[in-house]
């Protein structure tokens, strides 16, 4: 068994979005033979359709290669921020891991952030410098920013071009020569790592594992440590395109574990499965429950959609422990549920789709941060809905969730990135130079602000080439108060909003503005008010549509005029009618929409 | 699928149109299936014009014609009326018409009160040409005049002036024409509400029966759309605002109902017993047989459409064109129900209430909102309605 282990090596990739990471793992299989030419679709590993068309990994797997007499697991891992937890524990699972970095872009923030995490994880990091057939590669320049920022040997970074196959037989042979092997006790209790797990309509979850003592078989009772609950292993396997049963998988190994297990909440990433009858005296380090941190709600635009809409989102949390929800009301939408997300992009996807999969018309509301609300009576409470943010008298004091943002962009944008950061009521923690063009800031910033349009406006103060990411820091005190919108003189529950206080007057002249933008003009002036309690802080009219009559009617040709009638119509069927006012999806985005 | 119209008793229809698709040039705003510069198919295209109304639709080898035209006159159907519309019709010469009459001559019965219209463009005719079609039968013209302002017509594209206009329709009242209309725009480029007043001032100065007033509509496809629907509009004349453009639509009505014009339809005034009886057809949704280039027929709740291409009608030759021709619209009950009812509604009068059956919640809807009114048993606009059509029609559809 000692000689087995030997021969193993279990890595990941990591990188910046775009910087080549999907290319270098179907190269790999291609030349490991592991994949054959003809079944490769183009990024085998971005198996869901979004993740193609957004080019992302959004759930990570794994596959095993075999090369020179040795196994070679790739766990890939998510490539976005949101899902940062699962890239650590995927990470967990391995011994090393190729940090990819373009060779025209350099390091970016998710760089730096994955190749964190891969150090926390102790993870032995083989340095590639991608995309060195580009005309504007600039290799030399590359190789001192992964000098300076992580401290590589020149001798031990790979010039590689997944695209045209350049350097793969020296990736191949690094990942033997310097990625140790894993260490492990068959005879040991059985300790697996679940880095992953998805939901299968035949055979339930199917849970990707990494093995670091003993041994896992069909017929075995386990136990799942972290949340508690026990399952008869049905099979185990390991995996190649698809999944491949063995007898058993022992210390070292990754495969799949399926266990009749209904949900993939019961299975959750990081947790530790042990032999029920003979556990394991403590879990594997690093577990932790998810929790959302980016809410909102939705609401069909058809009121008898609702039953639809529940069943589309529990089915979608089948296949994703990280999406939360529960039914609310709102006055103004009727019945609806408040989902919570780690994040917008998470946010993004599971709204496309119950959009595309389940042909859902909703409406979001905008999304919002958690705030933790302490009142007077020494009590708090969290609140993840704006519209139910307590009335102000009953409030001791709000904390909002803050994070540690940081900022790769070229030395010429530190001073607009500044300005931004500042106005979105970041505070500066750090400033490095990577080189004489390129910066590193770190500032502190509530994440109510990163989740509205920080991001886009960070790519245009940079024209683009600015770079960010974030981890959770904790809640900080912050003067806020709910800024509510009035409608045609109805106060509009799903358009409440939490802002700063000192902002609280230009924020409310800012998105009555927006909201007069995004509102189509109806039959009737239409007040939009801002309101902080009783006090209007900010008003816009919609004005009347006065004239909006086809008056020539084509000879014969009636059925010009009906499609343009059909079109209008159906223009309107994609709004929600509050009150008598039709309101369209990009209203309930203006909150999002401030500008600088 | 088609025969079910064949062998379901329908009335016959009320109104024959034919497509005349050639311009000098191409106006600015215009997207009618029109061709400049092709006159040269002029000859050919009467002669496919012939032969379409040799061969009449809703013929098959499988399903013989019913009696909607039958030949030999004698047994022809009574149409009320025939239209001819453009493109324009005036670039056509009198010998071409007079062919053409022939043959509908062989299909259908003529009666006095026929009413046969045509529209002319008054920088394509004179004195001699009229008197020649009047001649023929031709009894009421649509003159073509948009504006009297020299500048807008200029802006327009159209390829006549002011003085032409007043000219040509003088000389249709010298040639015995008793049934006249003056097709005006309003809502130009760059124009006041002054300037509207002066318009339609002068139309009024000159008497005719009947006004057809359309405020201009940027289409697609056509080169006001280039320039005023961009993403920066590329002028320094922009179109009148709504309110402006309200202000006119007001005007006019007030002006033409004082001064003794029966307002009967949105766009539509008429001194009484003068309303076109090709037009109410329409918005009645009755039935109608357009012939030629891109003519449009409705017949008994089914609507088809002739191909837009000259060539392809033309190479189209004798071929028997009927509703199961490829580019046929189908049209259900439904949609037909619809349609009466949208553009019913564009009639003042309204139209009966039966006819809304399965409508009591936007008919609700629509009254709560003051768009429309209950009147005489009919359904029917609002004045404000009047104005906001769009948003009446679109819940019917």
């Amino acid at each position: 068994m000692k000689f087995m282990l030997s021969k193993i090596r279990n890595f990941s990739i990591i990188a910046h979005i775009d910087h080549g990471k999907s290319t270098l793992a179907d190269r790999l299989l291609e030349y490991t033979h592991t994949v054959e030419k003809r079944e490769m679709r183009a990024q085998v590993l971005d198996t869901m359709e979004l993740e193609r068309e957004r080019g992302i990994t959004i759930k990570a797997q794994a596959i095993r290669m075999e090369y020179k007499g040795h196994i070679l697991n790739l766990i890939d891992t998510p490539g976005h921020v949101d899902f940062s937890y699962e890239v650590s524990r995927s990470l967990a699972a391995c011994e090393g891991a190729l940090l990819i970095v373009d060779a025209t872009q350099g390091i970016e923030a998710q760089t730096l952030a994955n190749a964190n995490l891969a150090r926390q994880n102790k993870l032995v990091i083989i340095p590639i410098i991608n995309k060195v057939d580009l005309p504007a590669a600039e290799p030399e320049r590359i190789k001192e920013e992964i000098e300076k920022v992580f401290g590589a040997k020149p001798a031990e970074i790979l010039l590689a071009s997944a695209k045209e196959g350049i350097g793969i037989p020296e990736i191949l042979e690094a990942i033997i020569e310097r990625i140790p092997p894993p260490q492990g006790e068959v005879d040991s209790p059985l300790q697996a790592l679940i880095f992953d797990s998805h939901y299968d309509a035949f055979r339930g979850v199917i849970a990707y594992l990494r093995v670091f003592n003993g041994r896992i078989r069909a017929g075995l009772k386990i136990r799942l440590m972290g949340v508690g609950e026990e399952f008869e292993v049905q099979e185990v396997g390991t995996l190649k395109l698809g999944l491949v049963p063995k007898n058993e998988l022992a210390a070292g190994e990754v495969g799949y574990l399926i266990a009749g297990i209904k949900e993939v909440k019961q299975c959750r990433v990081g947790d530790t499965v042990t032999d029920a009858k003979n556990p394991a005296p403590h879990p594997l380090a690093g577990y932790k429950p998810i929790k959302p941190m980016v809410f909102c709600g939705f609401y069909p635009l058809a009121g008898e959609d609702f039953e639809n809409l529940k069943d589309a989102v529990a089915k979608l949390q089948l296949n994703d422990a990280a999406l939360h929800f529960e039914p609310e009301t709102s006055a103004a939408l009727g019945f609806g549920l408040r989902c919570g997300f780690l994040g917008l992009l998470h946010l993004e996807i599971v709204q496309e789709r119950l959009e595309r999969e389940f042909n859902l018309n909703i409406i979001a509301t905008a999304p919002n941060a958690i705030y933790k609300v302490n009142l007077h009576d020494k009590t708090h409470t969290y609140v993840d809905n704006p519209s139910l943010m307590p009335p102000q008298a009953k409030i001791e004091s709000i904390e909002e969730p803050y994070l540690k943002l940081t900022l790769f962009t070229p030395a010429e944008f530190v001073g607009p990135v500044m300005d931004l950061a500042i106005e979105k009521r970041g505070t500066f923690v750090n400033m490095e130079y990577l080189d004489p063009k390129r910066v590193m800031l770190v500032f502190e910033i509530p994440l109510a602000e990163i989740i509205s349009e920080f991001h886009d406006l960070l790519k245009s103060v940079t024209r683009g080439y600015a770079s960010m990411d974030y981890e959770l820091v904790g809640y900080r005190p912050a003067d806020l108060v709910k800024m509510d919108i009035l409608l045609n003189q109805e106060p509009v529950d799903a358009l409440s909003v939490i802002v700063p206080r000192e902002q609280a007057h230009y924020r409310g002249k800012r998105l009555v503005e927006k909201l007069k933008e995004a509102i189509p003009r109806q039959q009737f002036q239409i007040p939009v008010q801002a309101s902080i309690g009783s006090k209007v802080v900010a008003r816009e009219n919609i004005s009347a549509i006065r004239k909006d009559v086809l008056q020539k009617c084509y000879g014969g040709d009636i059925t010009r005029k009906r499609k343009l009638l059909e079109k209008q119509k159906a223009g309107k069927r994609r709004m929600k009618m509050i009150g008598r006012v039709e309101v369209p999806q990009e209203a309930f985005l203006a909150v999002l929409r401030m500008g600088k | 699928m088609t025969s079910s119209i064949l062998h379901t008793p329908y009335p016959i229809p009320q109104s024959l149109y034919i497509h005349i698709p050639f311009c000098k040039r191409k106006c600015n705003y215009c997207d009618f299936v029109s061709y400049a510069g092709k006159e040269e198919l002029i000859d050919e295209y009467v002669e496919a014009l012939c032969n379409e109304i040799n061969s009449p639709p809703c013929q098959s080898e499988t399903n013989p014609p019913p009696s909607l035209f039958k030949r030999g006159g004698k047994e022809g159907g009574e149409f009320s009326t025939i239209y001819f519309g453009g493109g324009t019709p005036t670039l056509l010469k009198p010998e071409h018409y007079e062919r053409l009459l022939g043959f509908l001559k062989m299909i259908i019965i003529f009666k006095k009160e026929t009413e046969i219209s045509m529209e002319s463009n008054p920088g394509t005719i004179n004195l001699d040409y009229l008197k020649e079609i009047r001649s023929l039968g031709i009894n009421r013209l649509s003159i073509g005049v948009q504006s009297f302002n020299d500048v807008h017509l200029k802006t327009l594209g159209r390829i006549h002036n002011s003085k032409e206009a007043v000219q040509a329709y003088k000389d249709a009242r010298a040639a015995g024409f008793e049934n006249m209309n003056l097709d005006l725009m309003y809502a130009l480029p760059g124009q006041t509400l002054e300037e509207w007043r002066t318009d339609l001032r002068q139309a009024l100065s000159l008497n005719p029966e009947h006004l057809s007033i359309y405020n201009l509509q940027v289409e697609e496809n056509t080169p006001f759309w280039n320039i005023f629907k961009t993403y920066i509009p590329q002028t320094s004349y922009p179109l009148p605002n709504e309110e402006t453009e309200l202000a006119m639509y007001e005007f006019t009505i007030k002006t033409l109902t004082d001064a003794g014009y029966h307002h009967y339809e949105i766009s539509n005034f008429a001194k009484p017993g003068f309303e076109c009886k090709h037009n109410i057809n329409y918005w009645k949704n009755g039935n109608y047989i357009g012939f030629g280039a891109a003519a449009h027929s409705h017949l008994n709740g089914k609507r088809w459409a002739n191909p837009d291409s000259l060539e392809e009608y033309i190479g189209s030759g004798s071929v028997v064109r009927n509703v199961e021709h490829p580019t046929s619209i189908d049209s259900s009950r439904a949609t037909d129900r619809q349609d009466s009812i949208f553009l019913g509604l564009r009639l003042l009068e309204g139209l009966p209430k039966a006819k809304f059956a399965g409508f009591e919640k936007e008919i609700g809807e629509l009254m709560r909102d003051g768009l429309l009114e209950e009147k005489n048993s009919n359904y029917k606009l609002t004045r404000q309605g009047l104005f906001l059509g769009n948003l009446v029609f679109e819940k019917f559809v």
